[in-house]
């Protein structure tokens, strides 16, 4: 039904399929839209946040699509400036992967904010002091970059390719592509800083709380770096994920390693820099605070220096080790193992960064408070997982995303 | 004349308040509730989203029987000067709208509630838990919006509020002031509701760097503490307090720091 | 013109361009922010001239000045008055809330009669005219038939002209029954009755004291004038006078004094006459006071020496020895030591024994009569009405035996005995008609089933509440008073006060429904019944009363808002040299100290619950505006859960933990009560608010937590016919 829009020379399941999974994926994204529209209505009593998180689920669900989406910066770096041309061959992905993750973000800060109408004042009446003015202008530019990287995608589709000045300007933005990469790297770099700058200049928050170099502290830098490093890791996953859908091989074995290579000493480079972080924090910023390391994960029922191990430890030193090695790379079960724990790591990251920070007392009469989101966070947080996966699925569909399928499956 | 005034020293206002006269009636927070249009609900009991620009907590010594003692402690916005009283409280430099501010004639944080658009990044910042977000939209029962005082805007669902000083009081003082030909205000016609209220006097009110100020003598005291002093908030709200305890309460300290 | 997908693309797109090219977006994006910063339904508070009224607070006792502000004609905030001798700028949390109750929602807003069950809810608004015709109709047809003394009324206050005139009523009318709330104050009265030889309050000239001994009064929780206590704490702070607390818990009075002994609660009068053992014995009491003004003492030193040494005390007590000897020590070597007791805020009344056991501690200091002491201060003087005409009704329903007996021959010293009320009435005195005066009985008194079934009994229940409180929504007929701030009235402050002063509450906002003065309403039921009650009345409206009453004082009232001339006001007694009975002339000493013995068998109800008083939860009369029960902490009420403070050692031993729920039974009842841990409490109990529970007010109120009252009842004082629980056995059982 829908033939005369796939691309030539792959093949797809049939429609009727093909809707039924967008349906489910929709039902989903429904109730995602309802739970979003009963807190643009009624107002976000509709969450369990409150006077004590008031950064909560969707602020965590913020700061980690982001980390992941920033595969599309590092890898379209790696590809356009660095010249790792190999990479062409996923970068399309890993753009669309980003495109996902950005407009997500975009409209759960959306949501999150208690007066949406008032949003541009973030612009109009912008604080330059601000991580979070820095994360909006440079979130919405990349956001412009990235989509100025998707369009030409779009363009490839077989019938809009058919409009000669589509074509044209489809082509004429390939040309110019690099610009953009560069621009969007760069972008990047500062949004993913501020981003780590968020809780790591709030001096009033010693969990929180990092020194650093000039107005960025050391929180700005590693978050851009385990950006760089485990976003490629979510866009191969993602990749594999697809392929075991797909039931297809959709890019070859070697860019995925050289990837998952660059992602492997990238993640071991941060989390050495993460453990000396955490070593002077531990030692020299948190003492002249008052607290003592323990002091930040006891007397309280979750936060247990647990989590620490988890981040750095399983979901940095483990994944750097097996992706740094040839043979754990080759490994499909390691690399596997590497490149989810490698996508919990900055997760986890971003949760300690965010709700960590707001469960703990600072003040020594007040009390750990901890939190569970309500249906509605939940829905309207899952809301941008079904909609990735429908302009996934749709984008597969109708546009060449893979340029090695063809190919990978020549029986089609 | 005029510009002599404005060449005049900044004021830095602050609080002194005494925990060894507080008795924890809770007068400052009704006060606080009543002079700035403060909402209210069904259900208050839910600390986490009760709207207490003031708020009083309750110390304990953590004590068995019959060791037990408690203090309490009023804790307005601390009005934070940050490091080196430059303005840079923990709120203040991370509202990306500029809906707060810090005003460098007085002192005082400001909240611009048209201009806040409740992102919350301030209340993440605050370690007092002074900022309080409007989660409901606020209802008055039928008639008893009469009550509402005009100097205070009331605040829509969706931002974020905060003590202010009662800057509004300021603000009427200050007309008066330059309406009689004066550039300067009298202590006693600058006072805080609940400093006004506080029935045991334990709040004093005035201009920490006029020395003719009580303040200014107050915060001496060798009982005189502020909360968190080591974060650098620098903050405009010192406490006094005879116990030992109490003041050590106000901070932080690591296990080898003790006595 | 054919239209293709290809133009209807670029149509589209360049449309889209259009558009965002345009100004419409950015003027929609400017117009929706400015809709959200107007919202319509965010109220704007209209601006108006400002002005000031002084008036005065008549929601306790503690007669505070109040200076209200308005916009326009609305009164937008309350403030303390300045210079005032009471409050002196200073006030409370729930005299600032006044506002809340004159716009709340709660306000009966025209005269009310009954169409359904009592406290169904159910009612027909009737006319001034047809309720007073009704209520007084009903008096005529009682009073007709011989029953006049069968009418009741029970009022807050017995204090001021309001007070007076519904006395002056009864009494004309034919019945002795006028009944005032039971209060600590029955207690000072009757101990001054007993020891002095006639009806006085106390007044305590606590500002100069030098050493302030409190047996459980919560002198900074709301006893007494509230704010003046708490001014009164703050002068002790500064000028170093030390303060010490007797009390089973660690109140905030307690945390704040110097000491704070715990003590077998209901056995602070051993502790009293353990004290006064050691003063005695060694010999530190003011010979020149007890000899020259005090009877009695051979017998009552005979007493203690024998029977109250602190080893002895210590056993009943729990209080050590060691400590007795040394604050009796420090209480007696005071220049100006004050032994004070009232538990809480002094709602509930305390044993004769209690008192006169900790009024001894005062005659042994000699700190009677004095600066810096301890006073009886008489009843205000300015009421002085001409007598009226008692006809043959009159006459033979006031000498009948009051309801609750005081007066009578067992209860001689007691003016007024409301505790024993409902129990009379449970046991057959008959009640046919009751007035309720700004008083809230069906929800402050204790044993609240047994209230209940007292009101049962009483076939017509009238109340002149502004609220619809617990009471009022189980009346017939509701005549609604205007509220304080909509209403002339004195307020004479006399709670604890050693220099009584009287304010004028004056009309801040015009009445905002459709209510009538309580004062105007009892004046024209007395006219439309017509000679003789209708002569005693011989004002036009309460207005001209009060100007009358006031007489030269009116200029001062209304001008100042407040007099303090002790010849208006009322007059404290000298009462050294003269006769002070520190025996209290009681021929029979077992019944007057003992210890109390409660309800219920220790081995079921092995825990003692105790109510406690809390600034933040008004109980009296007036239940809490939004804005107090706001200020309540959630350990105390979580939603509509109320918690009941036990040690940690309690919860171990019946198995309970922080925020557990639990049943707490106790022979008056059983109720569904959250657990908060509290190093400060003695092991053993259970403390309990007083305040929450009310079945009636609004949503902000009622339905949260339990009324203490319903698990509680009286014991009687057999020396004087008071109440002397303090609290009843209890038990906790994990829920």
């Amino acid at each position: 039904m829908d033939s005369a829009l796939i691309p030539k020379g792959v093949k797809r399941c049939p429609t009727w399929q093909f809707a039924l999974w967008i349906g489910a994926a929709g039902a989903v994204l429904l109730w995602g839209v309802f739970a979003m529209l009963l807190c643009w209505f009624k107002g976000l009593n509709q969450t369990n946040m409150n006077d004590s998180y008031g950064f909560a689920l969707w602020i965590w669900a913020d700061l980690a699509v982001i980390a992941l989406g920033g595969g599309a910066f590092f890898t379209g770096f790696l590809r356009y400036i660095v010249g790792k041309d190999e990479l062409k061959n996923i970068i399309n992905y890993a753009v669309l992967i980003g495109f996902i993750c950005y407009s997500s973000a975009l409209l759960i800060l959306a949501i999150d904010i208690g007066q949406p109408l008032r949003g541009w004042f973030i612009f109009w009446h912008a604080n330059v002091h601000s991580m979070l003015t820095e994360v909006a202008f440079c979130l919405t530019c990349y956001f412009g970059v990235l989509t100025i990287e998707y369009v030409p995608l779009i363009l490839e589709n077989r019938q809009i390719d058919k409009v000669p000045f589509f074509h044209r300007l489809g082509h004429n933005m390939h040309e110019i592509m690099a610009v953009f990469a560069a621009t969007g790297a760069f972008l990047s770099f500062f949004h993913q800083g501020s981003l780590g700058g968020v809780s790591g200049v709030l001096f009033g928050r010693p969990f929180g709380y990092r020194e650093g170099i000039f107005i960025w502290p050391w929180t700005f830098f590693l978050f851009t770096w385990s950006a760089a490093a485990c976003g490629p890791c979510f866009t191969i996953l993602i990749t594999k994920i697809t392929e075991k859908i797909t039931g297809k091989k959709l890019v070859k074995q070697n860019v995925i390693e050289l990837l998952a290579k660059i992602s492997g000493w990238m993640i071991g480079t941060y989390i050495i820099a993460k453990i000396i972080d955490t070593w002077y924090w531990a030692k020299v910023t948190a003492p002249e605070a008052g607290f003592n390391l323990m002091d930040f994960y006891s007397n309280n029922p979750f936060y247990g220096i647990w989590i620490l191990v988890l981040e750095i430890v399983i979901c940095g030193v483990v994944p750097a080790i097996i992706l740094i090695s040839e043979k754990g790379r080759k490994n499909p079960a390691a690399l596997m193992t590497a490149l989810i724990l490698a996508v919990i790591g900055p997760c986890v990251n971003r949760w300690v960064m965010v709700l960590q920070v707001m469960a703990m007392p600072v003040l020594t009469f007040d009390n750990w408070v901890m939190y569970y989101p309500s249906w509605q966070e939940v829905a309207t947080t899952i809301l941008p997982v079904a909609y990735g996966v429908i302009l996934i699925s749709l984008s597969y569909r109708y546009l060449p995303i893979f340029p090695q399928e063809q190919e990978l499956n020549p029986e089609a | 004349m005029k510009e002599e005034q404005n060449h005049e020293k900044a004021k830095r206002f602050g609080m002194v308040i005494d925990l060894d006269k507080c008795t924890g009636c809770g007068a400052c927070m009704v006060a606080c509730m009543s002079e700035n249009n403060v909402p209210f609900k069904e259900d208050e009991s839910k600390k986490l989203d009760s709207i207490t620009w003031l708020r009083v907590y309750k110390l304990t010594n953590g004590k068995p029987f019959p060791d037990a003692e408690i203090c309490y402690l009023p804790r307005p916005c601390q009005h934070c000067g940050g490091k080196g009283d430059h303005g840079h409280s923990p709120c203040v430099s991370v509202c990306p709208a500029t809906a707060t501010d810090y005003s460098n004639d007085t002192g005082i944080v400001s909240q611009i509630y048209t201009r806040c658009f409740g992102c919350r990044y301030c209340m993440a910042a605050c370690p007092y838990h002074a900022r309080y977000f409007n989660w409901w939209d606020p209802v008055w029962p039928d008639g008893m919006e009469k009550y509402l005082s005009p100097n205070v805007s009331v605040r829509m669902r969706g931002i974020v509020e905060k003590c202010s000083f009662c800057f509004h009081r300021y603000q009427i003082a200050m007309e008066k002031a330059h309406y009689e030909g004066r550039g300067e205000l009298e202590e006693n016609e600058y006072q805080t509701a609940c400093t006004q209220a506080c029935p045991a006097n334990a709040i004093t009110f005035g201009d920490l760097n006029n020395p003719g100020h009580a303040v200014h003598e107050l915060k001496k005291d060798k009982n005189a503490f502020r909360l968190l002093e080591r974060l650098q908030t620098n903050t405009k709200v010192y406490y006094i307090s005879s116990r030992e305890w109490v003041r050590r309460a106000g901070d932080n300290y690591l296990e080898k720091e003790k006595k | 013109m054919k239209i293709d997908r290809r133009c209807f693309l670029s149509l589209g797109i360049g449309g889209a361009a259009g558009i965002a090219l345009s100004p419409l977006p950015w003027k929609l994006a400017d117009d929706s922010a400015i809709w959200t910063q107007m919202w319509p339904w965010t109220p704007v508070p209209a601006d108006g001239e400002v002005t000031y009224v002084k008036s005065a607070c008549t929601l306790c006792p503690g007669g505070c000045g109040i200076s209200v502000r308005k916009v326009g004609n609305r009164a937008v905030k309350i403030e303390g008055i300045e210079g005032h001798p009471v409050n002196d700028g200073g006030i409370c949390p729930l005299g600032l809330s006044g506002l809340q109750l004159l716009y709340g929602p709660t306000r009966v807003k025209s005269p009310l009669k009954r169409t359904g069950e009592r406290g169904e809810g159910k009612w027909e608004k009737i006319s001034w005219e047809e309720a007073i015709t009704e209520v007084s109709k009903k008096l005529g047809d009682l009073r007709g038939k011989g029953e006049s003394d069968s009418v009741a009324c029970i009022s807050g206050s017995d204090k001021g002209t309001v007070p007076a005139l519904f006395k002056r009523f009864m009494s004309v009318f034919g019945s002795p029954n006028f009944m005032r709330m039971p209060s600590i104050q029955d207690s000072y009265e009757i101990a001054n009755n007993v020891s002095m030889g006639f009806i006085a309050q106390s007044g305590f000239d606590l500002e100069k004291a030098d050493f302030v001994l409190s047996f459980g009064s919560g002198l900074i929780e709301g006893w007494g004038s509230p704010v003046r206590m708490i001014r009164a704490n703050s002068s002790w702070r500064k000028a170093g006078v030390k303060v010490v607390q007797v009390e089973p818990r660690l109140s905030n009075t307690a945390a704040k004094s110097d000491k704070w002994i715990p003590v077998n609660p209901g056995t602070e009068y051993a502790l009293a006459l353990g004290l006064a053992h050691v003063i005695i014995r060694e010999s530190l009491y003011r010979k020149d006071f007890v000899q020259a003004g005090a009877l009695g003492f051979i017998r009552f030193r005979d007493l203690i020496l024998s029977s109250y040494s602190p080893e002895s005390v210590e056993k009943i007590t729990g209080v050590k020895k060691e400590t007795i000897e040394s604050l009796a020590a420090d209480f007696a070597k005071s220049e100006r030591p004050i032994a004070i007791c009232g538990r809480g805020q002094g709602k509930a009344q305390s044993s004769l024994g209690e008192l006169l056991a900790v009024q001894a501690l005062n005659a042994l200091a000699g700190n009677i009569g004095r600066e810096g002491g301890v006073f009886a201060v008489n009843d205000p003087a300015y009421i002085a009405w001409p007598a009226y005409q008692a006809d043959e009704t009159a006459a033979a329903g006031i000498k009948k035996e009051r309801i609750d007996g005081a007066g009578s021959v067992k209860y001689g010293f007691a003016k007024s005995l409301t505790n024993r009320f409902a129990g009379a009435v449970n046991s057959g005195a008959p009640v046919s008609l009751l007035f309720v005066l700004e008083s809230n009985p069906l929800y402050s008194l204790p044993d609240t089933k047994a209230v209940k079934d007292a009101f049962k009994k009483i076939p017509f229940i009238v109340s002149f509440s502004s609220f619809m409180d617990d009471t009022a929504l189980n009346s017939d007929i509701i005549l609604p008073n205007h509220v304080y701030l909509e209403r002339y009235e004195d307020v004479p402050a006399t709670a604890g006060l050693s220099k009584p002063v009287v304010s004028l509450a004056r009309p801040v906002v015009s009445p905002q429904f459709n209510t009538k003065h309580a004062g105007d309403v009892i004046i024209l039921i007395a006219k439309e019944m017509g000679s003789p009650v209708a002569d005693a009345f011989p004002w036009d409206d309460y207005q001209a009363c009060l100007e009358g009453t006031a007489g030269d004082k009116w200029k001062i009232l209304n001008e100042e808002g407040f007099s303090s001339d002790p010849a208006f006001t009322a007059q404290v007694v000298n009462t050294f040299p003269g006769k002070f009975d520190i025996s209290g002339g009681i021929p029979d000493f077992t019944i007057l100290f003992a210890s109390v013995s409660h309800e219920g068998d220790p081995k079921a109800y092995p825990l003692f619950l105790m109510p406690y008083d809390s600034f933040r939860i008004a109980s009296g009369y007036i239940g809490d505006p939004p804005f107090v029960i706001k200020t309540v902490e959630d350990t105390v009420l979580k939603g509509k859960d109320i918690l009941v403070e036990i040690n940690p050692a309690t919860a171990k031993a019946n198995g309970l933990s922080a925020g557990s729920y639990a049943t707490l039974k106790t022979p008056k009842g059983s109720a569904r009560v959250k657990i908060n841990l509290f190093e400060g409490i003695m092991p053993g109990l259970v403390a309990m608010p007083r305040g929450l529970g009310h079945t009636a007010y609004d949503n902000y109120l009622a339905g949260k937590g339990i009324n203490v009252n319903e698990l509680i009842g009286t014991v009687e004082d057999p020396a004087s016919g008071l109440d002397a629980a303090w609290g009843i056995r209890a038990n906790l059982i994990k829920a």
